[in-house]
């Protein structure tokens, strides 16, 4: 478990493979929830709380579960359910704790479970983190800090697209390219900005 | 007979998950690098979203309302899984090229949209020509989007060089590229809808 | 919802002022342009050309298509294609400067309901698309004062590609980097004559001092503290006058439209370009950080507007 490692990790999942801008997973919520700043964080918020502790639960299933009981093939199967019962204890969590809160969310809390983000990075942690079903030393500590950076990645292109989509509602754009058509071709631009960030060596 | 023929043209073109209802992006983003790779997850997001329908409106009134859709996606994962398998076993290069957007089919918003929208609440033969169109419109429209990225961006078609002395934009290939395509596209048909009305 | 903007000044009174800030800024870009051509050949104007032609050409057939008014005379369209010419090596293929610059009209300027509207930087925009679609014709430049000699161009590395690949054997002289004697694109060599053109914007009002000066020396400090042999070593005046940084910093992160509005805004954006920069520059794939810096921070411009805004008077 090295310094660098966490720190690769960090890098790669906040700017060079951007989860929204570069590996296109949560696309639609991103697309769909950026027209504000306030709901654009707040399900930044969710999802990051989200992608965290489901990395860490479907590390545990397949660690524990699957590879012992050579069952990885299940891992799919198993993995969304893990989200989907999970989203579901968040959602009656919420609902107890501050109905408010709650009631603002509305359809996107139950809607994070089919958000690509969250099971892309389940599968990506074991593509990453696990060589021919052994677990790599530390791997649940970078499982983890996946999730977390995946969630981060998250929120910064969250932010930044509703930002500049709230600024964009004083300008006359061509009707035909109004909401996702220039969602789409400012996602593109502010993926070539990204571009910078590739290469990086410590 | 109209009937189920109306069902299956509506996912052409009408409501064409891509360009009309906007949903199974990641995939199509990300995969569409290639023409080949467009057709192999056309076919199998198809396979998933034709078994899951059917199905799914087979079982829909013993399915209770509250869990439905953990139930939904219990049906398609299956189908996701053996199509996850049968891709590894009969085209590794394949399944190593689709990568996780294969596992992924399973939170496609075309397949669960699908199955909520309109396998719950329909016959087994409407669902099967829903899916079926559904599932041929969207690769149709991986096609057209990993054709124009293809062929600008590498300068090839399923592999064959075209034109001698393009230099093509290799940043198409790049995700960048592929919401620059989609963006104009949707803008595109945007404007056609606009003209035909 | 309600469309009136009430924001901070500087307010743009009439459209006149906005033609008068676009020729201004173009006739301090002479210095540096003529400079391009006299180090690198009769092959840099014709860059240059093609590129600003192309610029006014894509906005007038825009405009003429979807019957708004042609505003190519006021001088933003060819500011863009002037821009980005500056941003382009010597010796480029004819048809990559008329893409750069139709991509960066339609894509970076059109689509947003025209000028005032865009969010990011037009020229860089197009230049970041260019770099990514045909990287081997972007990186690849020639020897300064070649056509001088009397000898061909050869393929000559700028000083900061020979800083990445670790083959800046012995120290390049300031002097050169200062007047450009150096590989590099056709505007940002010439140091001293970028900078006379700042100096005479700055003097006539046209232009602050927030965004370039604290670019400049966040990117200084940066590069000064993480030096190759441990801290505090860096060689700071080596990349305040080497790639695009002077260019960047006084011409393109100055954009009135892309840019903050306030003062604290401003400082923020300098320090965040001056960051990236120097981030990529030390630990990044690519030898220069100008420009994705400075696109990058015009993402976040709308956001560090909301949240640097002052006090509508009368309330808490």
């Amino acid at each position: 478990m090295n310094l660098a490692q966490f720190l690769t990790i960090f890098i790669s999942a906040v700017f060079i493979y951007n989860v929204i801008l570069s590996r296109f997973l949560g696309l639609c919520s991103f697309v769909a929830i950026s027209k504000e700043t306030k709901p654009a964080l707040a399900m930044s918020m969710a999802v990051m709380f989200v992608t965290t502790m489901s990395s860490m639960i479907t590390w545990f299933i397949y660690r524990f579960l699957l590879i012992p009981f050579d069952l990885t093939y299940l891992r799919t199967i198993s993995f969304i359910l893990v989200i989907a019962t999970f989203v579901q204890f968040v959602e009656m969590v919420i609902r107890k704790i501050s109905p408010p809160l709650y009631r603002s969310f509305g359809i996107y809390l139950p809607l994070i479970t089919v958000n690509c983000a969250v099971l892309g990075v389940a599968v990506l942690n074991v593509d990453m983190f696990f060589v021919s079903s052994k677990a790599v030393a530390g791997s649940f500590y970078y499982s983890a800090f996946q999730g977390i950076c995946v969630g981060l990645g998250y929120t910064l292109a969250m932010l930044l697209m509703s930002g500049i989509r709230e600024r964009l509602d004083f300008c006359d754009v061509p009707k035909a390219l109004k909401d996702f058509p220039l969602s789409f071709i400012i996602a593109s631009i502010m993926s070539l900005a990204f571009m910078g960030f590739n290469g990086f060596r410590f | 007979m109209k009937k189920l023929a109306q069902e299956f043209l509506k996912g052409i073109i009408r409501e064409n998950p891509t360009f009309v209802l906007v949903l199974g992006l990641c995939p199509t983003l990300a995969v569409s690098v290639s023409v080949i790779n467009g057709i192999g997850m056309g076919i199998a997001a198809t396979f998933v979203l034709l078994g899951s329908n059917i199905i799914i409106a087979l079982i829909k009134n013993y399915i209770p309302q509250r869990i439905r859709i953990p139930c939904y996606i219990v049906v398609i994962a299956t189908f996701v899984t053996i199509a996850e398998m049968t891709m590894k076993a009969f085209s590794p290069a394949l399944d190593r090229a689709l990568g996780i957007y294969v596992p992924l089919i399973v939170v496609n918003c075309v397949v669960l949209g699908r199955a909520e929208a309109y396998a719950s609440k329909n016959s087994v033969a409407n669902s099967f020509f829903d899916g079926l169109g559904m599932g041929i419109g969207f690769t149709l429209a991986l096609i057209l989007i990993s054709a124009l990225r293809e062929f600008l961006g590498a300068g090839t078609l399923l592999g064959h060089p075209l034109i001698k002395g393009f230099e093509p934009a290799f940043v198409l290939g790049m995700p960048s590229g592929a919401l620059l395509v989609i963006g104009l596209l949707l803008g595109f048909f945007n404007l056609l809808k606009k003209r035909k009305a | 919802m309600n469309k009136l903007i009430v924001s901070v000044s500087p307010h743009l009174h009439n459209k006149e002022s906005i033609s008068k800030i676009m020729w201004m800024v173009i006739l301090s870009l002479i210095p540096a342009g003529a400079a391009g051509i006299y180090i690198f050949g009769i092959d840099a104007l014709w860059v240059i050309i093609l590129a600003v032609v192309s610029a006014l050409a894509t906005e007038a057939l825009i405009q003429g298509f979807t019957k708004k008014k042609i505003t190519i005379f006021n001088g933003s369209a060819l500011l863009t294609g002037l821009l980005l010419g500056f941003n382009l090596p010597p010796k480029v293929p004819f048809w990559l400067p008329i893409v750069g610059s139709c991509f960066a009209i339609a894509i970076g300027k059109m689509i947003f309901g025209g000028l005032g509207q865009n969010i990011f930087n037009p020229a860089l925009v197009g230049r970041v698309f260019l770099l990514a679609s045909w990287p081997k014709y972007m990186t690849t430049f020639i020897q300064p004062m070649a056509a001088w000699g009397g000898y061909d161009a050869i393929t000559y590395a700028t000083p900061l590609a020979l800083l990445k690949e670790g083959k800046l054997t012995e120290k390049i002289p300031y002097l050169d980097l200062f007047l450009g004697n150096r590989g590099g694109c056709i505007g940002e060599v010439c140091i001293v004559a970028l900078l006379a053109g700042a100096i005479f914007l700055f003097i006539r009002g046209y232009l602050s001092w927030h965004i370039p000066i604290t670019y400049i020396l966040t990117t200084g400090i940066f590069t000064y503290v993480f030096g190759p042999k441990g801290l505090f070593t860096g060689d700071w005046l080596f990349h305040i006058l080497s790639g695009g940084l002077i260019l960047g910093a006084f011409f393109m992160a100055t954009d009135y439209v892309t840019t903050p509005l306030t003062r604290k805004g401003q400082i923020i954006f300098g320090f965040g370009c001056g960051v990236l920069t120097a981030v990529i520059r030390l630990w990044g794939g690519y030898p220069e950080g100008v420009s994705y810096a400075i696109l990058m921070m015009n993402a976040a411009t709308p956001i560090i507007d909301r949240y640097t805004k002052t006090r509508i008077y009368g309330t808490r």
